[in-house]
């Protein structure tokens, strides 16, 4: 039984051939390999190393629990007898694997490729990785006693940083982890599964519909999506601090291109089939939904620059109305990218959501924006080429939406 | 019954080359009818309406003509002349059904008419200004039904229009599909033998994505057509 439901997850996560595996991997060693033949090189502490991993598994292992498509998967599985020890193994165990192989592979080939480090370390890393797993399963499944969790993971961060690395660390880990295990001996298994929301949003009487006000209950109806907009504007407040020891403002607008990293709300249409198919189907969405959206997302990365543009003058000052063009610059020019990307080639081939968060084409804008922002701190005129350009794009995308409005 | 209406000649749709789920599929539609289509599961119901709303450009004919013109079925034009209420659909759920009737009628460029006479038909006063996520699978059915008809296209596909409606508004809607040929033409699938034989004008029976059988007016009786969907299943 356990294992069919192990193979049952695992067929899903990872393909019905377990295709995705073999290829992701293979990526991994594509990558490891190109970056260790360029020989790009950084400091890293082996604690830093170890936080990275343990933070990302944990975080990655998190969302993939608490995916609403997982949610279906499981509503169907527990309507089925089973043996709830068994249930709860191997759904954490292939869980687990997926976070581990396809998502955190890749940093950890990053972080040995670019950085030292000596063979009898990777035990240390690996261990960390597992326990992350665990304790993200642990921790998930006694979410009403969420303080408990906060404290057990915080007590655990501080460990590693005070501990640094070393057998002390991978030992005390170790034994961590061992607890999780017996704790999850003991989990209920529909702990697991999270079910409707049972909340209901209390909506003014409207009759006009407002895809502003659509986009905004979307986004507060998303906490993680909210989480990392604050995320961001918390990047903007101290960056300038950062920056400013580097090339002064010419080094502003690569600030801008990394505030334009908010990704979630970039794949509107992506991560909701329903709602792309809707788009499609009814009569004039180029303009009705596309310039909207667009707009709204100019309104998030416009706040975040605002919020940068505000902290660096009062940090270093300087701030010109030029700095304002260019932050108008990145946030529309990074808003009308995405638009187009999410209307020409949204990402279909998703399994659960935690796929398409970490989906590669998120990060095609912000780094196309990076290699702007790199050019136009290089050579400060860029920018207003770049502005012309953008003064010429938008009358030309408008044109053609109301040419081609289907 | 009006003039032609929808001509479509020899179609085939396919989601992977290797296999066609529509082939050699010919029908057309005429003005003011309503016309049924059933058959067994995968026989191609929802892939037809599919094509017909744009939604699959996978597909090949040898003429598809709407009101006797070519038609390409993603043009601006062909849209503003069709709904469709999808089988299941999730989608604007963080609009209410009032904003997204608004919503449509604004992309339809019509105005929102009253609909009071259609929500009270399907019983769905309570939920008019409910997120519709926060519906039920009935409830959000019933929201797509009274924007389909309050929206009066010319031609209105309905895919499994009954599946997830309780019995009063079953009745309900089988009267809105009925009276609707006052203003343009139905074409729904159904798998409810009953659901045809009380509203079509024609019917159509699918077999492996061709049309094996057609029963129009009074031949349109539940035997007949349980007895080729019968033999569909024997073949």
């Amino acid at each position: 039984m356990m294992k069919m439901t192990g193979k049952a997850f695992a067929k899903k996560l990872f393909g019905a051939k377990y295709e995705r595996l073999s290829r992701t991997l293979l990526i991994d060693v594509i990558i490891f390999w190109g970056l260790y033949i360029a020989g790009f090189q950084v400091q890293v502490a082996a604690s830093v190393r170890i936080l990275m991993l343990s933070a990302f598994t944990a975080g990655v292992m998190w969302q993939a629990l608490s995916s609403r498509d997982n949610a279906v998967e499981l509503k169907h599985m527990l309507m089925l007898p089973h043996q709830p020890q068994e249930f709860v193994f191997s759904y954490v165990a292939v869980l687990g694997a997926y976070t581990v192989l396809t998502k955190t592979g890749l940093l950890l080939a990053v972080l040995l490729a670019v950085s030292a480090w000596k063979p009898i370390e990777m035990i240390g890393m690996v261990i960390s990785m597992l326990h992350a797993v665990l304790m993200a399963a642990v921790v998930y499944s006694l979410r009403k006693y969420w303080y408990a969790g906060g404290i057990w993971a915080a007590a655990i961060v501080s460990v590693i940083l005070f501990l640094g690395s070393g057998l002390l660390l991978d030992l005390l880990l170790f034994v961590n982890g061992f607890v999780a295990i017996l704790i999850l001996r003991k989990a209920e298994v529909y702990a697991f599964y999270q079910g409707e929301s049972e909340k209901s949003h209390a909506v003014r009487q409207r009759k006009k519909a407002s895809l502003w006000r659509y986009f905004f209950r979307y986004l507060s109806c998303h906490k993680n999506y909210m989480v990392n907009t604050a995320v961001m504007w918390c990047v903007a407040i101290v960056m300038p601090y950062f920056l400013r020891g580097m090339a002064g403002l010419s080094v502003v607008p690569v600030g801008f291109a990394i505030l334009s990293l908010n990704t979630p709300i970039c794949i509107l249409l992506s991560c909701d089939r329903d709602l792309e198919q809707a788009v499609r189907f009814l009569p004039g969405q180029k303009r009705r939904f596309c310039i909207p959206y667009c707009l709204f997302i100019f309104s998030c990365n416009m706040a975040a620059d605002m919020i940068f543009l505000l902290s660096w003058q009062m940090q270093n000052g300087g701030i010109a109305v030029s700095l304002i063009a260019g932050a108008v610059f990145f946030a529309l020019q990074s808003a009308v990218l995405s638009v187009l990307l999410e209307w020409l080639y949204p990402i279909r081939n998703w399994k659960i959501e935690s796929d398409l968060w970490h989906h590669p084409r998120k990060y095609v804008v912000p780094v196309v924006m990076l290699l702007l922002a790199g050019g136009a701190s290089a050579w400060p005129a860029l920018l207003y080429i770049l502005l012309a350009l953008l003064a010429v794009e938008i009358p030309v995308l408008l044109f053609i939406c109301g040419r081609h409005p289907e | 019954m009006g003039e032609t209406l929808l001509t479509v000649q020899n179609l085939s749709a396919w989601y992977s080359e290797q296999k066609r789920i529509l082939s050699g599929f010919s029908f057309s539609l005429a003005g003011h009818e309503v016309a049924g289509l059933i058959g067994l599961n995968g026989a191609g119901k929802t892939t037809f309406l599919k094509v017909l709303s744009g939604l699959l450009p996978t597909f090949r004919s040898d003429g598809i003509c709407f009101c006797g013109a070519p038609v390409d079925f993603r043009k601006q034009d062909f849209k503003l002349c069709r709904y469709t209420v999808f089988a299941e659909d999730n989608s604007f759920s963080y609009f209410t059904f009032r904003e997204y009737l608004a919503y449509v009628c604004a992309a339809y460029g019509k105005e929102v008419t009253d609909v009071s006479e259609l929500v009270q038909g399907f019983h769905f006063e309570e939920y008019t200004d409910t997120l519709l996520r926060e519906l039920s699978t009935g409830n959000r059915k019933k929201a797509f039904l009274i924007t389909a008809f309050a929206l009066k296209p010319r031609l209105l596909l309905l895919d499994e229009p009954v599946n997830g409606l309780d019995f009063q508004s079953t009745e309900y809607l089988y009267q809105r599909i009925l009276g609707y040929k006052e203003y343009g033409t139905v074409l729904f699938s159904s798998h409810i033998l009953e659901s045809i034989t009380l509203t079509s004008d024609r019917v159509f029976v699918l077999e492996d994505g061709k049309i094996r059988q057609t029963f129009e007016g009074g031949q349109i009786n539940a035997a007949d057509i349980r007895e080729a969907l019968h033999d569909e299943n024997d073949r």
